[in-house]
């Protein structure tokens, strides 16, 4: 490509789901909007990897189950994708069906803690619907005075939630004050006794996080999760299609999208962002820069001179080690596990027997280590179509991102061979039928997304690092230091998984700034 | 003294906080009487001489945290309180090298200096970060925590205070504050220092009494209670109540006696009597019966209502939620007598960090890994323990020449799990002997050759302390110190103002705010709303920050 400049009103760096939301929530107001993808696929942690990676239709995550329903509209999303129920596995084979509220075994019985996990259910879902009002707004700064409008529609908004909160009613409200900050562990075994249910509860929770059940503020992690309602949703054809949705939306509303176009730098002047360079010299102007990249890599590529030093730090600093992996398996059969009838195979199959089990999964991590008995989120995407190319879409809980001279192969054939024998215990024969298989640890994830640490968030939801001191304390509004430089991804309020949010917040808030 | 005795109120436990609670409702007129089921009064804050001649502080074993107002208040020096200053501590490592702490900032940026020399200023910015969270917090001791869902004025004011003072910090130290009171301690260390060593020294601090790792979210709050408190307006500063730390409670005791209590040893709690929803008074298990309209438990919330209340006498959501309150006990106690002062080859001539407090645990791995054995219902392998050797400076508590060594030691289980089965009757003596035989090991890389000078050792796990002081499971703070066991949580969302379902009835131990810790506040608090229900509220002092 040749030295030419281009001009946009705004430039998006990173071309996932996060980034294509920022661009499209801007676009659709009107500005000339450009989204730069280092690699040839978009996506990010959606992308199903480009030509080099073996073709499994959803590669790295797997399921929707936090998309934002008002991005969702928002966007225009034509998304195709079917409800799944979800079975958390026993060793035992007494497997517990979860729908929702309901929690059933595999002859149609209702489990013996039915009534108290339907009640459970239904609270956290009521305090997850609440805060998750939380969730699109920039959080709030408080830093004027009350007679101060911006403070003062921050104060509204709180109020807001604060009422709702009262208008629970003062059992409820007490409830909420007492279980927001406390662990998943102790909620759940608590009110359901440790086994299945619980413990499916448990790695919800954590799934992603540097946390076990166990660590105070696991229970948020939840809510979060819970905020949209927690419908299970599997894109038919994979999350492919779902790419396409997002990579459509921004299309039709007249985003340019730009392929293997990897940005060196930030250009900044004067404490002003004016636009990007690329790695083969293109220089782009914008009047705003989003990234969603997260906080270090974007400080790198405006160049640290830029930042106050305490920022900076502050930006090393950030907890960012992912701990979750992904196996994928092409198979020449369907599996089959045992104690769990046909029908149930398309639904998401949990291996996370109990609470405690996910936290023995967890503490091997904190060593730099794999347990040998790790958690499981598994699809069979083609379980219903028997005759059609089998795979395994499994998210592992916990792996070291890290781990003490690296991710050798030694390494990653152990580490695989301890997942395929929990996996042999559940679908007896699964090993014989394997014909071709991926494992990508989160080393793997870093080096494919650019999240640092290969992080499922970008950095960790611990609630340290949440709302108004997500990511850090002192840049938690989406403006990234320098005037007109945002960010965009998942490292920015409310946070990760495919949500939405953090791009269309910080869209928003460029265009209340003025940036454009 | 007859059997059926009437007073004004009845304490039950003569724990800290109970005899705290005591001395303020005397002062203030009311006739008050404290019942104890051991033949010594002082619960976890006590000096027991165990062998002849050793005086040990066989539970609670440094004092910081006793509330300055409360020792004035209740003229404890007076009575016999003195405490006496230690300075500094340190880490061994198994290297033979160590980590010192002193109080003389010179000396100590040397020896941070000499582990990291990026962790002197490290440590600027560390100690200012603490100091400013303590400065906030301390106000809030003395203060009844305000019941966030209530209308009334009392309580609304009490928001508002907590709202002014959040806002006096402006949003950049608010989100501080917010981050400092959710994240782990060794986050936190990450984000200042670099030397594991140091770290690892300080880390201790933020576990001790917890049921919580290093890494656990929320630990970084507990290494406040590790600085928050003052000796004669140190603030940070420890001490070694002289005499031992019973020596705190027998000055209560003499303080309380003073102005006319009476104190009724040898027999415990069997049952609070109630009639028509309001307390009628206590029935001990000795037969004895007292009554008054007032009675007020030092006990932690659990043994409270679950083992002496008759569950008829409570709504059955405050059951439930009592029964849910979490007191996992996980420290361990072994008290030395030493025939000799120990050697400490890696320490100079001299140093007189060895009168502080010693650790030999030298990495946030090693203390996480720590608490990962206690998940599992063992002793921790390479246990963290906190160790003094206080007759250095208070030789009262030994003979001549000859000293007493005090070992507090996470992580001890509950319910130990011996054979698949987790149960606290696995305590036997062969399973104590090996614990101590675990911590012994551990201690051999700061004092090698320690076991050839003991003389007597008491060894202790949670399941011992719940049988002698009464604290449920051995838990030391009478409930964990989690987010939602505190403030308004503590003990039990709705009944946070000491106040309990049954009229007349209070809770005045560590179980209510602010915590445990040998503080006096919460005994102090409840005695403000009990003197305030009664109507003699303007005889509490009030305190201003």
């Amino acid at each position: 490509m040749s030295n030419t400049t281009q001009n946009f009103d705004a430039v998006i760096i990173g071309g996932g789901h996060n980034g294509l939301t920022a661009a499209t929530t801007l676009a659709r107001k009107g500005h000339s909007v450009c989204v730069l993808e280092r690699s040839s696929v978009l996506g990010g942690m959606m992308s199903v990897g480009g030509a080099e990676a073996p073709s499994f239709t959803s590669r790295l995550a797997h399921l929707l189950y936090n998309l934002n329903p008002k991005v969702e509209r928002e966007l225009g999303l034509r998304l195709n994708a079917r409800n799944l129920t979800t079975v958390s596995l026993a060793p035992n084979g007494e497997h517990v069906e979860i729908d929702g509220g309901k929690a059933r075994m595999m002859d149609g019985a209702l489990h013996p803690k039915a009534v108290a996990f339907a009640t459970l259910q239904t609270r956290l879902q009521r305090f997850a619907t609440l805060l998750s009002r939380l969730s699109l707004r920039t959080p709030p700064k408080l830093s004027g005075s009350w007679t101060d409008p911006e403070t003062f529609g921050e104060l509204m908004g709180l109020a807001g939630i604060g009422l709702g909160l009262k208008g629970m009613g003062k059992v409820e409200m007490r409830e909420f004050l007492r279980a927001l900050l406390t662990n998943v562990h102790d909620l759940m075994v608590d009110d359901l006794d440790d086994g299945p249910l619980a413990g499916a509860m448990a790695a919800d929770a954590v799934r992603g996080s540097f946390s076990g059940p166990k660590a105070p503020g696991t229970l948020f992690s939840l809510l979060y999760r819970l905020g949209n309602g927690a419908n299970l949703r599997a894109p038919v054809g994979g999350m492919a299609s779902a790419v396409a949705a997002f990579e459509d939306a921004a299309a039709r509303a007249g985003c340019v999208i730009k392929r293997q176009s990897a940005v060196r730098s930030v250009l900044v002047q004067g404490d002003r962002v004016h636009g990007v360079e690329l790695d083969d010299g293109t220089v782009i102007h914008a009047k705003a820069v989003l990234s969603s990249i997260g906080p270090q890599a974007t400080i790198n590529l405006a160049g640290i001179q830029h930042f106050d030093v305490e920022i900076a730090r502050r930006a090393k600093n950030l907890r960012a080690k992912g701990t979750a992996g992904k196996l994928n398996l092409l198979l020449k059969a369907r599996p089959e596990f045992s104690g769990l009838p046909a029908p149930l195979h398309q639904a998401r199959l949990l291996i996370a027997p109990s609470s405690d089990y996910v936290e023995h999964a967890f503490n091997p991590v904190k060593y730099g280590s794999f347990s040998e008995a790790p958690t499981l989120e598994i699809l069979l995407p083609n379980a219903h179509t028997p005759e059609t190319p089998q795979t395994l879409s499994a998210v592992v809980g916990y792996m070291p991102h890290d781990p003490p001279g690296g991710w050798t192969d030694a390494l990653r054939t152990k580490a695989e061979q301890q997942i395929m024998a929990v996996l042999e215990a559940y679908a007896p024969g699964i090993g014989d039928r394997v014909q071709h298989s991926e494992l990508l640890t989160p080393t793997d994830i870093q080096t494919e997304t650019g999240a640092a640490g290969g992080h499922w968030h970008h950095g960790e939801m611990g609630i340290d690092q949440i709302l108004n001191v997500r990511p850090i304390n002192g840049m938690a509004h989406y403006q990234c230091g320098v005037e007109g430089l945002y960010l965009c991804g998942a490292s920015a309020h409310p946070g990760g998984d495919i949500n939405g949010a953090p791009g269309r917040n910080s869209a928003l808030q460029a265009l209340k700034d003025g940036a454009l | 003294m007859g059997q059926h005795d009437t007073f004004d109120a009845i304490i039950a436990g003569s724990g800290h906080n109970g005899l705290t609670t005591a001395c303020y409702l005397a002062r203030a007129g009311l006739r008050v009487l404290v019942v104890e089921k051991n033949d010594w009064i002082g619960g976890a804050a006590v000096s027991r001489s165990l062998h002849d001649g050793w005086t040990y502080s066989n539970c609670s074993y440094v004092c910081s945290l006793l509330r300055r107002e409360i020792i004035r208040d209740l003229e404890l020096p007076r009575f016999g309180l003195q405490v006496i200053p230690y300075e500094g501590g340190a880490t061994f490592t198994r290297e033979g090298d160590y980590f010192a702490y002193y109080s003389d900032h010179d000396a100590l940026n040397r020896e941070l200096a000499r582990q990291n020399p990026r962790d002197v200023d490290a440590y600027e910015r560390f100690s200012q970060a603490v100091m400013r969270q303590c400065r906030f917090i301390r106000p809030f001791l003395l203060r009844t925590a305000p019941d966030p869902t209530s209308l009334k004025p009392r309580d609304l004011s009490e928001l508002l205070y907590l709202v002014k003072k959040a806002n006096d910090l402006g949003a950049r130290e608010l989100g501080e504050t917010q981050r400092f009171w959710t994240m782990s301690i060794a986050d936190f260390l990450d984000e200042h220092f670099e030397s594991d060593l140091v770290k690892a020294h300080i880390a201790g601090g933020g576990i001790i009494g917890t049921g919580l790792g290093v890494y656990s979210p929320g630990t970084a709050y507990v290494l406040l209670h590790h600085y928050m408190g003052d000796v004669d307006g140190t603030i940070g500063a420890w001490g070694f109540a002289r005499g031992g730390m019973g020596s705190i409670t027998q000055a209560l005791a003499a303080s309380f006696e003073s102005s006319g209590g009476t104190i009724v040893t040898g027999s415990g709690i069997d049952q609070f009597l109630t009639k028509g929803g309001k307390v009628t008074g206590v029935a001990l298990e000795n037969g004895d019966v007292y009554h008054a309209s007032v009675v007020a438990s030092n006990m932690d919330v659990r043994r409270t209502f679950i083992n002496h209340t008759a569950e008829s006498d409570l709504p059955s959501e405050f059951v439930t939620a009592v029964k849910r309150f979490k007191t996992r006990g996980s420290s361990g106690k072994i008290n030395v007598s030493l025939d000799r002062f120990p050697t400490f080859p890696a320490a100079p001539d001299g140093a007189r960090f060895l009168s502080g407090d010693m650790h030999c645990s030298t990495s946030l791995q090693e203390l996480e890994k720590a608490y990962d054995d206690w998940k599992v219902g063992r002793w921790s392998q390479e246990p963290y323990f906190d160790m003094l050797i206080p007759t250095q400076i208070d030789p009262t508590m030994a003979p001549p020449g000859k000293h007493m060594m005090t070992v507090f030691v996470q992580y001890a289980p509950y319910d130990l799990e011996v054979d698949g089965v987790r149960s606290p009757d696995n305590w036997n003596e062969t399973q104590r002997q090996a614990f101590a035989t675990c911590v012994f090991d551990k201690m051999e890389q700061a004092c090698p050759g320690i076991r050839d000078h003991i003389l007597h050792a008491e060894v202790r796990s949670p399941y011992e302390l719940e049988q002698e002081v009464g604290l449920t499971e051995g838990n030391i703070f009478q409930g964990e110190l989690t987010f939602d066991q505190l403030l308004f949580n503590r003990p039990v969302p709705g009944y946070a103002q000491y106040r309990t379902p049954i009229g007349g009835m209070y809770l005045v131990g560590s179980s209510t705010h602010p915590g445990g810790g040998v503080m006096g506040a919460p005994g102090a608090n409840a005695a403000r709303e009990i003197l305030r229900d009664v109507g003699k509220g303007q005889a509490m002092p009030v305190y201003t920050d």
